[in-house]
């Protein structure tokens, strides 16, 4: 922006007027984190800035990159949900009992498991909508019940034995090329890009476009910014929420399809408290936890700057306590560095 | 007379706009310096600079004397300035009593909160308003006009020597804005400076000592009000000739129904009210703020559940439990708390005007076609003179008038045929009334049928065609507007007849 205030009621072109835009400097600002951390952990650790750690990485960051895209429009219209972790091992419990006990195909046993999690969702929008309760307090019940269920019907112990084509998402890749050794041994060259990043990649650019691009989505904002103004304007704010929270628990559901199938196992007791990290990415992205202000893009940079921490202080050795703290005390910083623009403004 | 506060070339600027332009402002002790201008002139904004709310780019400010520049608002309540904004400012979960000493509370023993005593003054602060609030009512279940003298009580209680007044009879009944006459001119006896802004240029008659003018941010003029006729002062808020309050008539009511109301009531807060709408009708609704207007119109408009009744639109009957059938059965509702129920404040102007109507620039599978969104918002923005840098700013950061006009863009763009307007001109300045009014002529030109609910009775009698009085939740009388007078009206509203 040149800095020589514009007289009244001068005109300005749109797009100088959306660079203004603090989503845009927050997403900026997060960008530019998640680019120094890059560096910073290439020129320490050589083994850091290679393609099979990058695509590790990338492995890595799925699964919290998938939670936080559904939580983002959970977020956005202003409510959060607690219920991510648990709906992550329910629905992968699903997915897994399909297949051992049902003997169904195995993605089909995906699809439902996905489903199962769209189906929470629809529980905790019919406890937000018609029950009126807090968001906070439907989905910690919700958080509940879904990982008593997925415990209950696996007697707490995890579901081994699954077919090999169970690990398709989690460990498949695309692209993988194979080249002889000097040994004349066949190796791997380049490791491909995981299924599971695709799958990602493809849903992000999907919920990207629905978030900014259309009515749903514009409905969602405004449901955050001023739901009773939402209401009198003529939409059915009910169903605005209903989708944001079935959304997310599809979300949170694919997130533990890929998770288990990584494993090629079913954990009722993974993604204890996988809720924060895709609370946490969505919230380094620039989401406002008011509800009104965010986006998909802001929560992948955020998913990102996550899994590089992790992975980069890994690769040190840094013990797994010690990356808490890191990892909140960055959370800490992105969102008041976030606030104090605010003010300053 | 002394001077008390002085603001000497004061400069502000905000992303692309530049709020304040080397402004000029004398108060003297004693006075009630009144500040005129149009919606985004820039009076909110001096004021939040003497606050310590914002910072000045440049110029100074001179206290008594001294050259000051607060940082917080808390240093400029110290310093003796106080303010009543624009927006209210009261906390809705505490009580009358914990609002107005919130942040000064009267504590015993060194710590706790000495309730009692609390309540005693914020009763007698009360009384010299003549309010009749409980100290112990929460501020949420009172009502908004209750809640602008709260506001007053609060600024009161600081016994600051300047008050500032921005907008403070938006919300008020005729009765309150007398009451508060009262207590501003035993202030003013007291020696203490006044600065009072308002768009009711009427009602400064009363009070108003001199008169400063700003127009988009510029200093235009400082004079005594007996200098001034009211022709001159609207000419220098907008720079131009106006003369006419209200647009020439060119509407004509026609005999087909576009709505009818019958028995729709809401519980509890209105009776039983039925009426007609005419296409091509202004029909103004009259009452006493408290006789149930807002509450029958949010009935009609399905924001609020009715106790029964029907509502025909074209002869029809229509089942509207929801704004989304009023919508769609063509009513519109526009609220009088455009914060609280229009807008969506932290959207842009885009965003709002095509909240309820995305449906005509999006694509069947729900593809938002942002070309023509833009679109449409340029046109509003400039058939309704929106003061705004771009269609993209957010609409929070628009001045109070401007956004109104985005809630009334937001309709507009609906086409609906039956609107609703409840106190359309609140807080917008001579201009942007006339403009409001002329669009309204225009729609009714055009077929549509307008209820206006107003608390402005000049405005009642120069835009209606009938006129609706409603007391105490009843239709209390609906009258042609030949005939009609500011008695009439008044003594239907009071209940009197
Ligand atoms: N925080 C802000 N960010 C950006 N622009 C702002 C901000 N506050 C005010 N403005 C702009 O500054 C200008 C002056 O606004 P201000 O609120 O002072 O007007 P006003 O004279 O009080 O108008 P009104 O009578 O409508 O209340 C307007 O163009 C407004 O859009
Ligand atoms: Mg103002």
């Amino acid at each position: 922006m040149a800095n020589e205030p514009l007289p009244a009621g001068t005109a300005m072109d749109d797009e100088s007027a959306r660079l203004l835009n603090a989503d845009l400097l927050q997403k900026f600002a997060a960008l530019a984190g998640l680019v120094a951390l890059l560096v910073v952990f290439s020129l320490i650790a050589r083994n850091f800035f290679t393609v099979d750690n990058l695509i590790n990485i990338c492995r890595q960051t799925t699964t919290i990159a998938l939670a936080g895209i559904g939580v983002t429009f959970v977020i956005i219209t202003g409510g959060i949900d607690l219920s991510i972790g648990s709906v992550l091992a329910m629905s992968g419990v699903v997915a897994g009992m399909l297949v051992k006990d049902w003997e169904w195909n195995v993605y089909v046993a995906f699809f439902a498991g996905a489903l199962s999690g769209v189906f929470v969702g629809f529980l905790n929008g019919a406890m937000v909508n018609f029950l009126r309760l807090p968001p906070f307090i439907a989905t910690l019940g919700m958080m509940m019940i879904a990982r008593g269920l997925a415990l209950l019907v696996t007697n707490a112990r995890s579901i081994p034995g699954l077919p090999e084509s169970f690990g398709d998402i989690g460990n498949g890749a695309l692209g993988t090329t194979y080249r002889l050794n000097a040994r004349g041994v066949e190796v791997i060259g380049f490791p491909g890009i995981p299924h599971a990043v695709i799958l990602m990649a493809v849903l992000a650019v999907v919920f990207y476009y629905i978030l900014s691009s259309t009515k749903l989505g514009r409905y969602i904002y405004a449901v955050g910014s001023n739901e009773e103004a939402t209401r009198l304007s003529g939409i059915n704010v009910v169903k605005v929420k209903f989708f944001a929270y079935m959304i997310c628990g599809g979300f949170a559901a694919l997130s533990g399809i890929v998770t288990m199938s990584r494993l090629v196992t079913v954990q009722p007791t993974a993604g204890v408290a996988f809720e924060m990290d895709a609370i946490a990415s969505t919230v380094i992205g620039g989401t406002s936890l008011m509800g009104g202000v965010g986006g998909i893009s802001g929560t992948i940079i955020g998913a990102f700057i996550i899994g590089v921490l992790r992975n980069g202080l890994n690769m040190f050795g840094v013990q797994g306590f010690v990356q808490q703290i890191i990892i909140g005390a960055v959370i800490i910083l992105a969102v008041s560095v976030d606030q104090f623009r605010n003010r300053k403004k | 007379m002394t001077t008390l506060l002085s603001v000497e070339g004061v400069s502000k600027a905000f992303p692309g706009v530049k709020a304040l332009d080397n402004v000029y402002l004398e108060l003297r002790k004693g006075e009630v310096h009144v500040l005129l201008g149009e919606n985004g002139a820039g009076k909110s904004t001096l004021m939040k600079i003497l606050s310590g709310v914002y910072q000045a780019d440049s110029g100074a400010i001179v206290y008594k004397g001294k050259p000051v520049q607060f940082k917080t608002a808390t240093e400029a309540l110290r310093a003796g300035i106080g303010i009543i904004y624009q927006e209210l400012n009261l906390v809705p979960h505490l009580t009358v009593a914990q609002n107005i000493f919130i942040g000064k509370e009267p504590v015993k023993m060194g710590f706790t909160i000495d309730a009692a005593r609390m309540n005693r003054d914020a009763v007698e602060i009360l009384k010299r308003l003549n309010a009749d609030i409980k100290p112990t009512a929460l501020v949420k279940n009172i009502a908004v006009s209750k809640q602008q003298m709260v506001e007053v009580a609060k600024a009161l209680s600081y016994n600051s020597d300047v008050l500032i007044m921005d907008e403070p009879t938006s919300a008020l009944t005729e009765a309150e804005i007398e009451e508060l006459f009262k207590v501003i001119k035993s202030l003013r006896a007291q020696g203490v400076g006044i600065i009072y802004i308002s768009h009711r240029l009427e009602e400064i008659r009363e009070i108003a000592d001199r008169v400063t003018i700003f127009r988009d941010g510029q200093y235009v003029s400082t004079d005594d009000y007996g200098d001034l006729t009211l022709d001159e002062i609207v000419k220098r808020m907008v720079g131009r000739e106006m003369a006419h309050k209200f647009p020439p008539k060119k509407h004509i009511p026609t005999d087909e129904v576009i709505l009818e109301v019958r028995d729709v009531q809401r519980r509890g807060e209105t009776e039983k009210a039925s009426f007609t709408l005419h296409a091509g009708e202004i029909l103004g609704v009259a009452g006493l703020m408290g006789a149930g207007r807002t509450e029958l119109a949010r009935a009609i408009f399905g924001a609020d559940p009715k106790a029964g009744g029907e509502i025909f639109v074209n002869g029809a009957r229509v089942t509207v439990d929801s704004p989304l059938d009023a919508i769609q059965a063509g009513i519109g509702y526009l609220s009088e708390d455009r914060k609280a129920y229009g807008l969506a404040l932290n959207m842009r102007i885009t965003d709002n005007i095509t909240m309820a109507y995305l449906d005509e620039v999006s694509t069947r599978s729900g593809r938002i076609l942002k070309h023509l969104e833009k679109g449409v918002s340029r046109r509003f923005v400039k058939s309704l003179d929106i003061k705004t840098p771009s269609i993209s700013q957010v609409v929070k950061n628009l001045s109070g008038g401007n956004q109104q006009k985005v809630v009334i863009a937001k309709w507009l763009f609906r086409n609906a045929r039956v609107l609703i307007f409840d106190e359309p001109t609140r807080g917008v300045d001579v201009g942007a009334k006339y403009a409001i009014y002329e669009l309204m002529d225009g729609l009714a030109a055009s077929g549509a049928g307008i209820i206006m609910i107003s608390s402005e009775l000049p405005e009642i009698l120069g835009m209606s065609d009938r006129i609706m009085v409603m007391s105490q939740g009843r239709v209390a009388a609906i009258m042609n507007i030949e005939g009609a007078t500011q008695e009439k009206i008044l003594h239907h509203a009071a209940g009197l007849l």
